[in-house]
């Protein structure tokens, strides 16, 4: 060893006082692990409903008015819904200024599947009119679904690629597995909409309750629009034109999850809250105490030779320390949680979840982070600001009292 | 050489204003040994630890090998503490958390004049005050008088010109006290001056100047031959 080292200095400083030290950092890493959270939450339910939405492909989607909450449903959890509308409000739609194209999806609910445990929600599509699975198709499989022929939703496990699979005693082979979104389209599947109406004439043989699925009628009808159109415009008047549907956008989604997040995220936000404010002046109490515990030892320093700025930064250094172990344990114990217990959160929340970006995740760490570091240099500052103006005989005899 | 001008240190208590140290004139030359001797609260340890940049004076000029120390910024007055002046206190005050040897480097860590590998020179420091096979020993198992000898190894680690030692030997027995004065009588013929202040009378035998201290009052002392160098 040719001289101590000031990262040695400062471990060696903290490891004396290690009870008090891990409590400090413990109380960082509530705080951050509470804030990470409920951040991790907003923007994974966020993220997820801009995804489900693109994996619609539609800007707005409408359906009947009464069965809108079912829609959302099927789209922020997955919970299967069967329900019809006539096929002519797709021509009411078609009309409204800024309507690009619409193409209409027929929703059929089924109560077990041969592929699943739970019930599955089946998504007719047009293969003429589809702007949103037929892309997909384009790009991932390079031709059009062929009969009997279906996609899956990234969560519908126990079939593979080119397995069959089997929905109302009809069977299908599977063509392809979509990307996760974290919505319901993960637990739906797409299939064309004559091979389900084929599907829904046989069901009506095998099926103790068979599919009523009437030719002229559909689901949902997805709406693409015009480049620059106002969504919000384009909806007023799409409901001006046909009072009978509702319109779904994404806005709509995002403000329905955030009411079933508030008390969740409001909640973790009001812990991250009350442990700062119980904690901050505890914790600079603390700091406080551990510096007059120290005045000889600072005393000391400053009889070696120690300026007061090197006191200074010293303190504060320490206290930074500890407010990045507990922000780092903070933030992993945040991921911890959300990834072990993703499922179960959002299951019991009711909310589409779909990690943001690494862009998104990081950015919100940082910010996270930085308020952290600033909470523990804030809580430091004035004790640090005595120690080093302290006279250091006065310091040396006060250790000696 | 340091020398001082009229200085004078009050401070201001409940009772009224009380006077440590009243218009102090006393010079000291390079390589004396000078031993500050008095009561307790006759004013020494503050003399000393106003001479050793420790405590402003509300009054009166330290001159420090020709530099007024109180008229200096806090960055050179700690460069001067650190580097051209060493201190003992009765209590050893090394850190708990770190060995003997990395207590005595630590003054090295704040400013550094020595061009020598500081873990070296600590060794050899160690192991001039004997304490050689306790390099990796923490304070609390070395006995007092090691621990007085290690603070004395970590005085000297920047070599200072001036040793300052407020109550050395307050807390130690017959045979390590003696240890210890031998010790600074050591460092002084290695050229070091040498301020040492203490209530105990009996050691003025081993300074080359006595100074006298009664309510905050300077005066010189006769010397006397130590029978027991």
């Amino acid at each position: 060893m040719a001289k101590l080292s000031y990262g040695q200095f400062l471990w060696r400083n903290l490891k004396r006082r290690s009870f008090r030290n891990v409590a400090t950092v413990l109380t960082f890493a509530v705080v951050v692990c509470s804030v990470l959270i409920a951040s991790f939450l907003t923007e994974g339910t966020s993220n997820s409903t801009r995804a489900g939405m693109t994996r619609l492909g539609a800007d707005l989607l409408v359906v009947p008015q009464e069965y809108a909450s079912n829609a959302d449903a099927i789209i922020i959890t997955g919970k299967p819904s069967t329900f019809f509308m006539n096929t002519t409000e797709m021509t009411k739609l078609q009309a409204v200024p800024g309507v690009q194209r619409v193409a209409p999806q027929t929703f059929i609910a089924t109560l077990s599947a041969s592929c699943c445990a739970l019930p599955t929600q089946l998504i007719a599509f047009n293969s003429t009119m589809d702007f949103t699975v037929t892309p997909w198709l384009d790009q991932e499989l390079g031709r059009p679904l062929e009969k009997d022929e279906v996609i899956l939703g990234y969560q519908i496990k126990g079939t593979d690629v080119g397995q069959p699979i089997i929905f109302y005693g009809h069977q299908f082979k599977v063509a392809g597995i979509l990307q996760p979104t974290g919505t319901g389209v993960d637990q739906s599947v797409f299939v064309r909409d004559s091979d389900a109406i084929v599907m829904a004439r046989e069901s009506v043989k095998v099926a103790w309750q068979p599919i009523e699925m009437n030719p002229g009628q559909i689901s949902a009808i997805l709406v693409q629009l015009e480049p620059g159109a106002d969504v919000q415009q384009v909806s007023a008047d799409i409901a001006a034109a046909a009072p009978e549907v509702s319109v779904i956008t994404s806005n709509h989604l995002a403000r329905k999850i955030d009411a079933q997040l508030a008390s969740t995220v409001g909640a973790l936000y009001l812990t991250a809250g009350a442990v700062t404010l119980i904690s901050l002046p505890l914790i600079a109490t603390v700091s406080t105490l551990v510096v007059n515990e120290r005045r000889r030892e600072i005393g000391l320093y400053r009889m070696m030779g120690a300026k007061k700025g090197f006191v200074f930064n010293a303190l504060l250094a320490e206290a930074l320390i500890l407010a990045m172990v507990g922000a780092l344990i903070g933030l992993v114990s945040a991921a911890a949680i959300v990834i072990i217990f993703n499922n179960t959160i959002t299951v019991s929340l009711g909310i589409p979840f779909l990690w943001p970006g690494l862009d998104a995740v990081l950015l919100q760490t940082w910010w996270v982070m930085l308020l952290t570091v600033l909470l523990g240099a804030l809580s430091a500052l004035y004790p640090a600001m005595m120690a080093a103006r302290s006279d250091p005989y006065e310091s040396i005899r006060a250790g000696q009292k | 050489m340091i020398e001082t001008n009229e200085v004078m240190k009050t401070y201001e208590t409940l009772s009224g204003r009380i006077t440590a140290l009243d218009q102090a004139n006393i010079s000291i030359k390079d390589g004396e040994f000078v031993l500050i001797v008095g009561r307790s609260g006759s004013g020494k340890s503050t003399l000393l630890s106003i001479l050793g940049g420790l405590t402003r004076p509300s009054s009166g000029k330290v001159m420090l090998n020709g530099k007024d120390l109180w008229a200096m910024n806090d960055e050179d007055l700690s460069e001067v503490r650190g580097s051209e002046l060493g201190f003992v206190f009765q209590f050893p005050g090394l850190l708990p958390t770190l060995n003997t040897l990395e207590n005595v480097m630590l003054p090295t860590m704040f400013c550094s004049k020595v061009e020598e590998d500081p873990s070296e020179r600590a060794t050899i420091l160690l192991q001039t005050v004997g304490l050689g096979d306790k390099l990796d020993s923490f304070p609390n198992q070395l006995s007092g008088g090691e621990l007085k000898r290690a603070a004395i190894a970590r005085s000297l680690m920047n070599n200072p010109s001036i040793i300052l030692a407020d109550e050395p030997t307050g807390d130690l027995d017959v045979n390590t006290e003696k240890e210890i004065m031998d010790m600074f009588c050591r460092i002084n013929k290695l050229g070091k001056t040498v301020v040492m202040v203490t209530h105990n009378q009996d050691l003025a035998c081993f300074a080359s100047r006595v100074l006298s201290m009664e309510r905050g009052i300077v005066s010189e002392e006769e010397g006397q031959k130590c029978e027991r160098i």
